[in-house]
């Protein structure tokens, strides 16, 4: 008798009955919710109303040419920042360290466990910590300060200072991370380049530049791409430290979507925010791993 | 070109659902009489946001009522603050589940629940249980409604104070100011400087954290701050625009500070503890505390008056959320007026530094004993009449943000006031008129 399904087939039908939960679960949690979000970015839904409008375009008129635009603006200028800056303290700090590390004795492993520590904290025990640590009369950053000569810093009240506020305590929690990642890559580079290296008279510089540097560059774009989207997504930091304050100059995306849901209670303004974010996102990430497809060096 | 056309087709079919799944309202079931009483044993939640020092006071309450009742077994649960139990109710409310049978609710939120149908009316369980809601303070009932209806009713209540070191007053012969027009001279003499002209005691500290703090200045000086029309405001007007260039004045002059950002009420009480500052602005709520942490006498005093002397109602109000089982709402009716009868009232104004809300303890012996145990809350009770119900506008949380943001940046960035409140009101305005 002849099989009901070819053999090709019915690899096929297995091979789909095996991905099914997992497209399931990605469809009820994932895709569901982002079609629901773009459709009442659509709407006049208010949180606390069960019924709604459909509004046509109107939220998206008030984010590009209403009042919301200048908040846009605002937000993506300190979201982009805070991005740089978290970045920045992740893979220049964590190389850096890393690079200190990998020359240190083993019986220095305690203090690459202590700077790694940090990352295991939750960040909200952490930011409520460092609230006071920085609270301009009583914290104890100010009281070192003013121990050596200097004068009080309004370290979250200032809008010129509340952003680096928070970059500290993320570069607190995130150098050690960044270490580790590099510190793993660099055991794994043979030393056979280093030992052809130093045979042909190439200096430490130069080992570094040529051989170590490329040679991460893999570690770099991983780091470089988790980084971004997790600090383009920051939201706990802010919230326990500033609020999005002083008038709006932590604000970054996530606290304004959050703010317009649970704050004014305007869920169709908050989706819109969020399938802009979206997008973007999408944008910046498939942008990032086409020009690093040109650019990383896989081979070690 | 097939699969694409299969992946357009799917992601359509995606959408359609989804789009089809809430897009209607929800068919109206016909009125069927209504039994407001509990028959049954229940277990219900009450979600408040008493701190911790009240907790004792929170379980004698609790356990009082769950002693007299044989039916109704009551769970108090601390949610957070104000803002927090606001977060968890309307999300509650939203996802249709884990909805508390009664809720504290600070008194901004009325309108918006009201309008949005988040609260049970209660006029029904109040007419259906004969229960005397008259002797409740006039303006109190007023905040605690919405269009008429009975939203809630009032539960902890207090208004905007000037908390003041009177032991400082009496030494140095100071006085606190009836009249706005007078601040400015209370403030420089209550403000301390040292000889490089630096501040070393602030006149007085105005909270900037919350609008509530500093509206009733704007209030009693002739802002509208919601025009009749409902979708206007007068906030980029000259009354406006004059108060405004006056309280920056006093910050720029070194009298006072603004307290803004994520701990400004602490440091602000602290600063008032450690005698940095002569005065602070806020809630009459937390009379016992300044009281209990200060090692000099405080008093308190009316806020300053402009062409009014009106004051707002803070603190909160009670309610039943409407998304509840008619079982747990009747069960949560009679928990409720417990919890705001005037005996119970009673014991949380004298545990905590809320006002009694009766007539009949506002207005009799009852209240002279209670002003002989806390006699600074007589400017209180001598201003009862001034004690107004707060705005009520399903786009008040927006406008209040708007305003706070852009008063934090002219008070702390000293930037120019008509320029700054006129863009600020335009905001405001379509804000309004897009809530209303």
């Amino acid at each position: 008798m002849k099989p009901l399904l070819s053999r090709k087939s019915s690899k096929k039908v297995g091979d789909f009955a095996t991905v099914l939960p997992a497209l399931l679960f990605l469809g009820v949690f994932v895709y569901y919710p982002v079609v629901q979000v773009v459709r009442i970015s659509f709407t006049n839904w208010n949180l606390i109303n069960d019924s709604y409008k459909y509004v046509g375009l109107k939220n998206w008129i008030w984010l590009f040419e209403g009042s919301g635009t200048k908040y846009l603006l605002n937000s993506l200028k300190v979201t982009f920042l805070y991005t740089l800056g978290e970045l920045f303290v992740t893979i220049i700090g964590g190389m850096i360290l890393a690079v200190i590390f990998n020359k240190l004795a083993k019986s220095f492993s305690i203090m690459r466990a202590l700077v790694f520590l940090p990352k295991y904290i939750a960040m909200s025990s952490a930011a409520v910590v460092f609230l006071w640590i920085l609270n301009t009369d009583n914290g104890i950053l100010n009281y070192f300060i003013m121990k050596m000569g200097g004068t009080k810093v309004n370290w979250l009240g200032d809008k010129n200072r509340a952003l680096l506020s928070i970059l500290m305590l993320t570069g607190w929690r995130t150098i050690g991370y960044g270490m580790m990642i590099y510190l793993a890559a660099m055991r794994g580079i043979s030393t056979n380049y280093y030992e052809a290296a130093s045979i042909d008279g190439a200096s430490k510089w130069t080992q570094f530049s040529r051989i170590t540097l490329p040679l991460l560059s893999p570690t770099t774009l991983f780091l470089f791409v988790t980084t971004f989207i997790s600090a383009m997504k920051v939201f706990q930091s802010v919230d326990v430290l500033t609020s999005g304050g002083p008038y709006r100059s932590t604000e970054v995306i996530v606290y304004m979507i959050y703010k317009y849901a649970m704050e004014d209670f305007r869920m169709d303004r908050a989706s819109t925010v969020a399938v802009f974010f979206f997008i973007i996102l999408l944008i910046i990430t498939a942008t990032t791993m086409k020009i690093s497809n040109r650019s990383v060096n896989y081979d070690v | 070109m097939k699969k694409s056309l299969l992946l357009i087709l799917s992601l359509l079919v995606v959408c359609s659902l989804a789009f089809a799944a809430g897009s209607g309202e929800k068919a109206q079931a016909p009125a069927a009489k209504i039994s407001y009483e509990v028959t049954e044993p229940i277990t219900i939640d009450w979600w408040h946001a008493l701190e911790q020092q009240y907790w004792p006071l929170v379980d004698e309450i609790v356990g009082g009522f769950n002693k007299s009742n044989d039916l109704i077994t009551v769970e108090a649960k601390y949610i957070g603050n104000y803002a927090t139990v606001n977060e968890n109710l309307v999300a509650a409310h939203a996802a249709n589940s884990g909805v508390p049978a009664i809720t504290v609710a600070n008194t901004p939120y009325v309108a918006e629940y009201g309008k949005g149908g988040l609260t049970e009316d209660l006029t029904p369980y109040i007419k259906a249980t004969g229960y005397d809601i008259d002797d409740f303070g006039e303006g109190m009932l007023v905040a605690s409604a919405y269009e008429g209806k009975q939203v809630s009713l009032p539960f902890l209540i207090s208004t905007q104070v000037m908390y003041y070191n009177k032991t400082m007053a009496d030494k140095e012969g100071i006085t606190i100011p009836a009249k706005f027009a007078d601040m400015e001279a209370f403030l420089k003499k209550a403000t301390k400087k040292d000889a490089s002209g630096t501040t070393t005691r602030w006149g007085t500290i105005v909270p900037g954290w919350d609008q509530w703090y500093f509206e009733t200045f704007f209030l009693n000086n002739g802002v509208k701050i919601v025009n009749d029309d409902r979708m206007t405001t007068d906030l980029g007007g000259k009354a406006s625009v004059a108060v405004t260039k006056q309280l920056q004045d006093y910050m720029n002059k070194g009298y006072a500070y603004w307290a803004a950002g994520t701990s400004a009420s602490s440091t602000m009480r602290q600063n008032f503890l450690d005698g940095k500052a002569f005065s602070v602005i806020h809630t009459s709520s937390l009379y016992n505390l300044y009281t209990d942490l200060a090692d000099f006498e405080v008093g308190m005093a009316w806020l300053p008056a402009g062409d009014t002397k009106k004051s707002e109602i803070g603190g909160s109000v009670i309610l039943i959320p409407a998304k509840n089982d008619q079982k747990v709402k009747n069960a949560a009716w009679v928990f409720l007026q417990y919890l705001v009868g005037k005996e119970v009232n009673m014991r949380w104004a004298d545990g905590s530094g809320y006002m009694p809300t009766r007539n009949s303890v506002l207005t009799t012996q009852e209240g002279e004993d209670f002003l002989k145990r806390k006699p600074a809350f007589k400017t209180i009770f001598d201003n009862l009449d001034e004690i107004n119900p707060r705005i009520q506008h399903a786009g008040w949380n927006q406008l209040a943000t708007i305003w706070k943001s852009n008063l934090d940046q002219i008070m702390l960035e000293n930037t120019n006031v008509e320029s700054q409140l006129k863009v600020m009101a335009e905001e405001i305005n379509e804000v309004l008129a897009d809530s209303e």
